[in-house]
């Protein structure tokens, strides 16, 4: 098996030195599409924005593509190859679609025609819209580019937060078998925190679920979509 | 029309130079979100720079060797070409990566710990740099307004410059020319470059260039350095085309750029040169020809040309109503919160009674006789200083409008005072006394505080629609256009040019409290107790104000307008009444200032004076009334200031220095300002004298008694490294213990770390015993 892209051991973060996610242990091997499932406040954006070095970890180990990134900048983090989607999608809104995906690109130039027409031709819906300003997209629209733009770099790991967030359930439907299809053709691993919790299931290969801060489940797909009652239990905060 | 457009070419020159500067001020606000309003500083800094090397091919270094031994020193003159002058080019040169390093410095040492500060903040910080290149630049060139040689297409004169028959000098033809290269490479650097890319997505999201890799203080750096470059390309290539330079010469020259940078909404280059260009070229249309016609009133000839920046800022802002792009940063401080005033009757029943014994002196001139002198003058202003500040409080504590006018309506309403006052007959002190209705002073006080409370509204109009410093901005423009329209008017104020206004001296129930003092000087006491009274009753009233419903829908319009409004809060007329209330107390400062001045000129207001008021207003602690007394007893010519200049002559020349790296200082470490410092430490103190008993008696005296005995012994012997000339041996005695203690208390907060606060630091020690 190859190398695991994201590897936590015991991680333990949260904001001003006090944890808010306890002794999380959690990996992520290349091609595979992980989900982070859980109640509001379970601690699943505070762990991604910790593994893209936004926060730093109170104690335990973050490894991303085989080295720690504890104390790293985050810019650092993202050029190694780590795209970040973040809940609030984070877009620079007075430039243009193609500029926000231009910033997106790798540093490789030789690729980097390759990679935009490969991030266009995974959200074809983008293409009449590359010279509009992205404050002026639709949410969905907004959504597509966020992760386009995160697609242009070419990441070998992909943190995607709550891609459905105010976005319509046939949108939803639509976006989120791109999360597969990006891990199957790019070979990234793919985490991704997800309230659609059936929807999600159906593309990963495994889930986690968290509950005030710690993990509460874990185990392939199927496995957590056959528990179901079980993981709605952790949801309703009775899950030990 | 003809003649128009003619004199409009020859405006070319000032334009391509105003020009430069704003594209400074659009990178700088790109880059890193801050007005820059030491842009001209950095520029002055260079000019100067290039001035001295082809003077004597020397670089003096922007700092000042603080070491005060003559063995150790810190280099700051770097000769070059043994004496003689350097060649043209090379000095450009070197003069450009001056510049560059001071913009690197300034993103390192000033605006990088500054990235999250609240926007108030960062214009301090911008000050503070000001001030500091100012100082170091007459401590390094030394006073001197050396005429600067043209640089570009020296000895070329169009003498018919595009046909309509006025002769332009080659060098402001190419000065226009150079700033729209400049504007060019800037706008295809931001437009096509992924480094323009990058500050832009930057400037819009930081938190999305960093999850994309960028770094954001890389960003920063290079945009400092560019910003800075462009001031240094603009500061050296003007040449003489605005005449002999000097330290603050470009400074002034910051608003008319400010006002072109903002027609391109501080975001675009060309726009930005466009603009510089067209009002450089309409001031000088105003000057030249439209003030030659009949037409143009006469009022309006002294300082018309110094408004056409407010003007255009005003309609720029207002018209458009759509606000600059606000830096999207991951997290931006607000302004430190405001304390609720308590006890305010026992603040007055203190401070009131000791302003009175530093006025008078003991009973009987026991020990102390009364502060006297340059002491008594020092006094007084910085009690006048307080008043000041309190309107800063009021408008930027309170509300959060960051105005930089309040002195100059501070000038209004003693301008206006000294006029009503004023009866046209000459006396010995004002040979060329000025017509007026002679009004007394207490009227024509009222008068003028109306007059600058109805000036303060008219400037919180654009208030309504313009926030934040952008609302600074307009101030600093209004400022500008008060000074060269009304103070330096001799339409208005009907004064002699060069003449000052005289103020009469104030009496009372037959008693004059007047400030000039028995022997003749500026030091009466009871001109001193009259600005106490005065002070106090202003502080009660700001304290009432914070504490009642006005202050509680000041406190709300300064967190967020829209929940205020939505919570039933009239916004604008909120706003509008903290201009008027800030107004009046203004008002009140340049009534006091006058009276204690006896007579005022305009270089008394100067606008970029009204910068640094502000400034030590934050110093203080700005949003809380105590802030106001630390910022008035802080403030330039106030006791601190002439106790230190007394004490050390020379440190004398290093007072802006020092005043600008401690105004860096506190934006950076303390940004609630010295008040909030303090505050712990009082209140400690005061909870501790309400319960203390013999035995926490004693236990200070153990603490405490040894380094009192070794300070007291000190100050006995006399052996000291101030001046000591003039202090009697008691004073002397008590200086050395404070000193003693005051050193001691040092050590603990250094060895405890230097976050405990002084309080915490006694409290562990008292618990451990």
């Amino acid at each position: 098996m190859a190398e695991r892209v994201i590897d936590i051991k015991n991680l333990s973060t949260g904001y001003g030195g006090i944890p808010v996610v306890r002794g999380l242990n959690l990996h992520v091997n290349p091609g595979e599409v992980v989900a982070l499932l859980g109640p509001n406040g379970a601690g699943k954006t505070t762990t991604l924005l910790t593994i893209s070095g936004i926060l730093q970890p109170v104690s335990g180990e973050v490894n991303v593509l085989g080295s720690s990134i504890v104390g790293e900048r985050p810019e650092k983090v993202a050029r190694r190859g780590l795209a970040h989607v973040a809940e609030d999608r984070s877009l620079f809104f007075d430039l243009t679609v193609q500029e926000n995906l231009r910033l997106g690109l790798t540093p490789d130039r030789a690729k980097r025609a390759v990679a935009m027409e490969n991030a266009l031709n995974m959200f074809p819906a983008l293409r009449p819209l590359i010279s509009r300003r992205a404050g002026l997209l639709s949410g969905g629209e907004q959504q597509m580019l966020a992760m386009a733009r995160g697609l242009a770099s070419e990441p070998k790991v992909l943190l995607v937060d709550e891609m459905s967030l105010g976005l319509a359930p046939i949108i939803v439907e639509r976006m989120l078998p791109i999360v597969r299809e990006i891990a199957d053709k790019t070979g990234a691993g793919v985490l991704m925190v997800e309230q659609h919790v059936g929807l999600a299931l159906s593309v990963a290969d495994r889930g986690y679920v968290m509950a005030h801060g710690e993990l509460t489940m874990e185990g392939s797909a199927k496995e957590l979509q056959a528990n179901r009652a079980l993981l709605e239990a952790s949801y309703l905060g009775g899950g030990h | 029309m003809k003649d128009a457009i003619g004199f409009a070419f020859l405006g070319i020159g000032a334009g391509g130079f105003i020009a430069m500067m704003a594209a400074g001020l659009v990178v700088a606000f790109k880059g890193s979100g801050v007005i820059n309003f030491s842009h001209g500083a950095v520029a002055m800094y260079a000019a100067f720079t290039y001035n001295y090397l082809r003077l004597d091919g020397t670089i003096r270094l922007p700092l000042v060797d603080i070491l005060p031994t003559h063995q150790a020193n810190i280099p700051v003159k770097i000769s070059l070409a043994s004496g003689g002058p350097v060649d043209k080019w090379l000095a450009i040169l070197i003069s450009l990566l001056m510049s560059m390093l001071i913009g690197a410095g300034m993103h390192y040492l000033v605006f990088r710990p500054l990235r999250n500060a609240a926007p108030l903040g960062k214009v301090i910080g911008a000050i503070g740099v000001m001030l500091y290149l100012q100082g170091i630049a007459l401590v390094n060139f030394g006073a001197e307004n050396p005429q600067p040689e043209a640089i570009l297409l020296p000895n070329t004169l169009f003498t018919n410059f595009l046909g309509f028959g006025k002769p332009l000098p080659g060098e402001s033809f190419a000065l226009a020319i150079v700033a729209i290269i400049v504007g060019a490479a800037l706008w295809f650097n931001y437009k096509f470059t992924r480094f323009g890319l990058a500050t832009r997505a930057a400037a819009g999201n930081e938190k999305g260039a960093v999850l994309l890799g960028y770094s954001p203080e890389r960003l920063a750096l290079s945009n400092w350095i560019i910003a800075a470059l462009t001031a240094g390309l603009a500061g050296v290539l003007v040449g003489s085309v605005t005449g002999a330079l000097n330290v603050v010469k470009f400074t002034t020259l910051i608003v008319p750029a400010l006002g072109a940078a903002l027609i391109g909404s501080l975001s675009s280059v060309p726009i930005a040169i466009a603009g510089g260009v067209g009002i450089g070229m309409l001031q000088t249309v105003v000057a030249t020809w439209m003030s030659g016609q009949s037409w143009f009133p006469e009022w309006l000839q002294s300082g018309a040309t110094d408004a056409i920046p407010l003007v255009i800022i005003v309609l720029v802002l207002f018209l458009r109503g759509k606000s600059l792009p606000v830096r999207g940063n991951i997290q931006e401080k607000r302004l430190p919160l405001s304390p609720y005033p308590k006890r305010i009757g026992w603040y007055v029943a203190v401070f009131v009674p000791l302003g009175a014994i530093l006025a008078f002196g003991l009973p009987g001139d026991f020990i102390f006789a009364g502060l006297s002198g340059k002491w008594g003058f020092a006094f007084t202003t910085t009690l006048i200083g307080a008043m000041l500040m309190l309107s800063y409080v009021l408008l930027a504590g309170y509300v959060g409008q960051i105005s930089m006018v309040q002195l100059s309506i501070a000038g209004v309403a003693a301008f206006f005072m000294a006029r009503m006052t004023a009866n046209g007959t000459p006396s010995p002190e004002d040979p060329f006394a000025v017509s007026g209705p002679g009004i007394a002073w207490p009227i024509a006080a009222i008068l003028g505080i109306i007059v600058a409370v109805a000036v303060g509204i008219i400037l919180g109009i654009p208030a309504l629609r313009i926030r934040g410093v952008q609302l600074a901005v307009v101030t600093i423009a209004a400022a500008v256009s008060l000074q060269t329209l009304y103070f330096d008017n001799s339409k208005l104020t009907n004064l002699m040019a060069g003449s000052n206004a005289a103020v009469p001296s104030p009496t009372l129930f037959g008693i004059d409290i007047g400030s000039t003092g028995s022997a003749g000087l500026t030091d009466s006491p009871k001109f001193a107790l009259f600005c106490v009274i005065v002070l106090a009753l202003m502080c009660v009233m700001v304290s009432n104000l914070r504490r009642g419903s006005t202050g509680r829908r000041f406190l709300a319009v300064r967190a967020n307008e829209r929940a205020a409004a939505s919570a039933g809060v009239d916004v604008p007329r909120t706003k509008l009444l903290a201009f008027g209330l800030a107004s009046a107390l203004a008002g009140m400062a340049g009534v006091m200032t006058a009276f204690q001045q006896q007579q005022i000129s305009s270089a008394n207001w100067v606008y970029f004076a009204g910068l640094v008021t502000l400034a030590f207003a934050y110093l203080g602690g700005i949003t809380s009334v105590s802030g106001a007394v630390i910022g008035g007893v802080l403030t330039g010519s106030g006791i601190v200031a002439v106790f230190g200049a007394h004490q050390s002559e020379g440190l004398h020349s290093y007072t802006p220095v020092l005043g600008g790296v401690g105004m860096i200082l506190t934006a950076i470490l303390h940004p609630s300002g010295q008040s909030m410092l303090y505050q712990p430490i009082v209140q400690y103190f005061g909870n501790w004298l309400k319960r203390a008993r013999g035995r926490e008696w004693a236990g200070v005296g153990r603490r405490l008694g040894p380094f009192i005995v070794i300070g007291l012994a000190w100050g006995a012997i006399g052996i000291n490294p101030w001046r000591t000339d003039d202090w009697s041996r008691p004073w002397m005695m008590a200086l050395g213990a404070f000193l003693a203690l005051f050193i001691r208390n040092l050590v603990i907060l250094i060895r405890s770390g230097g976050h405990r606060e002084l309080g915490s630091a006694e409290a562990t020690q008292e618990v451990a015993a």
